[in-house]
């Protein structure tokens, strides 16, 4: 019985251990001065001294939101659809939105690179669409479990045999049952966009990422501060959507009451 | 869940069965969209890298290409991605479980939500951040090599270098572990306390409840598990790129070497036919998976 009691917390410090040590040597490492013992914050200094810093941050973001109206627009409305009217073409979509998972990304990127045509190429946001295709597997998934959580074809034909008009039955009934799932979704193509590597660096686009790698063959430091940074930036965006997610689900349980 | 739906289907289909046909088509308009955007996106380039991998560069139908992935350098690669992939797999599989177990049973409701959402960056986003924090931890300079040198164990005099084979399969275990977390603790959460009292009220010790119940439930999730964890690692290619400086020859890299263009000219379809090969490997372990992902589904929802 003792020993049992035990397992919990062993574990969870092996774990802490685990996770700190890269972590806090990262953060450590970050703060040396030129590679030295003494302490600084010149490799931030650094970074924020780097134009490129918020012109790659804003590239990354651009194409993310990019993929998330994608998602959007494409997505969602075709999921509630197939929940709606067109059950029996579940079994189909869920197998054609999970075949990107079976390439792997560095064969998806020369299948791209050589069939895209040229003027799709020759735009940045071709990468928001190739982001929405790596992205697929899960937000369909998302998306498809958060709906099918909800009754929501009977809910829907309430609405409608009260006399709400389709617009309003989307609007009063359907997107607020399903914001969770959508919100969850979106978020998934953010974080997946945000931190894309393979496909970008071998379409030989410029993001976040690559830029991180590329600054690490002339300051270490720096890209060891940028990993930090991105990290932790990762581990906030993903609260914060915790929390929000969280709290829309308590507000509808006290619509409900 | 499932089960539901299923009979929404079969209880629909029976009325309108005789306009069946033109009913089907005109649902499924609204779903063209997504059709076209993953055939344009996704099944045409797929196509066009299958077709070119069986041309030779000038253009006629050959199998130039294959032979030449098969001999060296990209048998050795293919040899070595595949022992990454493997050791990668069971060196994340095992402790992955354990925690996702431990996690699972003993944690509170919060705990679980917590390590979920860590896993969820670590197995997503991890892959070049990490890649240059273990720089920062075990690069000649690093801090935990330090302090392991005050200790008096300088790791550095025996041949350990953090570019090495064991040192990707290390850093792998990053974004590894927490895979197999979110993706194993489904199916220790679907064993339901009902049937481990079942067994307990018929007699059953912990041990025969194991032997009998658990493991025949939980080793297919683990197999499936595995297969992912397998394809991740064989795959990945951000850290390994981060990471190496070229010295270990894995077919990821071999490809973007190629689509770089660092190599010669004439093997331009031999990156194709590298990719054909990867797609052929990781759909070995991939459509297992995927398979016994769905079946699992059942008794875990």
């Amino acid at each position: 019985m003792k020993r049992k009691s035990l397992l919990l917390p062993v574990t969870l410090i092996s774990c802490i251990i685990f996770i700190a040590l890269p972590f806090g040597s990262a953060t450590e490492f970050s703060f040396r001065d030129g590679g030295k013992t003494k302490h600084s914050l010149a490799a931030y200094r650094w970074i924020l001294a780097q134009e490129d810093f918020l012109h790659y941050l804003g590239v990354s973001l651009r194409l993310a939101l990019g993929a998330v109206l994608i998602t959007l627009i494409i997505m969602v409305p075709t999921v509630a659809w197939l929940h709606l009217k067109a059950q029996r073409y579940r079994p189909l979509m869920e197998f054609l939105t999970l075949l990107p998972l079976v390439v792997p990304v560095v064969a998806l990127s020369i299948g791209a690179q050589s069939a895209l045509p040229e003027a799709l190429q020759s735009s940045e946001y071709e990468l928001s669409f190739m982001y929405v295709v790596l992205a697929m597997p899960y937000t369909y998934r998302a998306l498809d479990i958060g709906m099918s959580a909800i009754p929501l074809k009977t809910i829907t034909e309430a609405a409608r045999g009260l006399g709400a008009s389709w617009i309003k039955a989307i609007t009063y009934v359907i997107a607020p049952v399903i914001r969770n799932a959508v919100i969850g979704s979106l978020f998934l193509t953010l974080a997946l966009s945000l931190g894309e590597f393979t496909l970008t660096s071998l379409l030989h686009w410029d993001t976040f990422p690559t830029w991180v790698t590329s600054v690490s063959q002339q300051n270490i430091i720096g890209a060891i501060a940028l990993s930090v940074f991105s990290l932790a930036a990762a581990f906030f965006l993903l609260f914060a959507i915790g929390l929000v997610t969280m709290r829309s689900k308590s507000d509808a349980m006290e619509g409900h009451k | 869940m499932t089960s539901t739906t299923h009979n929404d289907v079969v209880a629909k289909g029976v009325p309108s069965r005789g306009t069946l046909g033109r009913h089907n088509l005109s649902v499924a308009i609204p779903l063209l969209p997504v059709m076209i955007f993953l055939g344009f996106f996704f099944f045409f380039p797929m196509a066009m890298v299958f077709i070119d991998s069986f041309k030779s560069n000038q253009g006629h139908w050959s199998l130039i290409n294959m032979t030449t992935i098969l001999n060296n350098p990209y048998r050795m690669a293919f040899i070595n991605s595949i022992k990454l992939g493997l050791v990668s797999a069971i060196t994340a599989s095992i402790p992955g479980a354990f925690i996702a177990y431990v996690i699972e049973r003993k944690g509170s409701q919060s705990l679980r939500r917590i390590i979920t959402s860590l896993s969820g960056v670590l197995a997503n986003t991890g892959g070049v951040p990490l890649a240059f924090m273990f720089v920062a931890a075990f690069g000649a300079e690093g801090s935990a090599v330090m302090i392991l040198k005050k200790l008096g164990w300088n790791i550095y005099a025996s041949h350990f270098t953090l570019f090495s084979f064991t040192g990707i399969v290390v850093v792998y275990l990053y974004f590894q572990i927490p895979l197999m977390i979110i993706v194993f603790s489904p199916a220790i959460h679907g064993i339901r306390k009902e049937w481990r009292d079942a067994s307990e009220n018929l007699g059953a010790r912990p041990i025969q409840f194991w032997r009998f119940v658990g493991l025949p439930l939980l080793l297919p999730s683990f197999a499936a598990s595995f297969l992912l964890l397998f394809a991740s690692a064989f795959a990945a290619y951000a850290t390994a790129r981060a990471m190496t400086v070229g010295n270990i020859a894995l077919v990821p890299l071999q490809i973007g070497n190629l689509v770089d263009g660092n190599v010669q000219v004439n093997q331009a379809n031999a990156g194709k036919a590298l990719a054909v090969g990867m797609v052929v490997i990781s759909a070995i372990a991939m459509i297992p998976y995927l398979v016994i992902q769905r079946r699992a589904r059942r008794w875990q929802s």
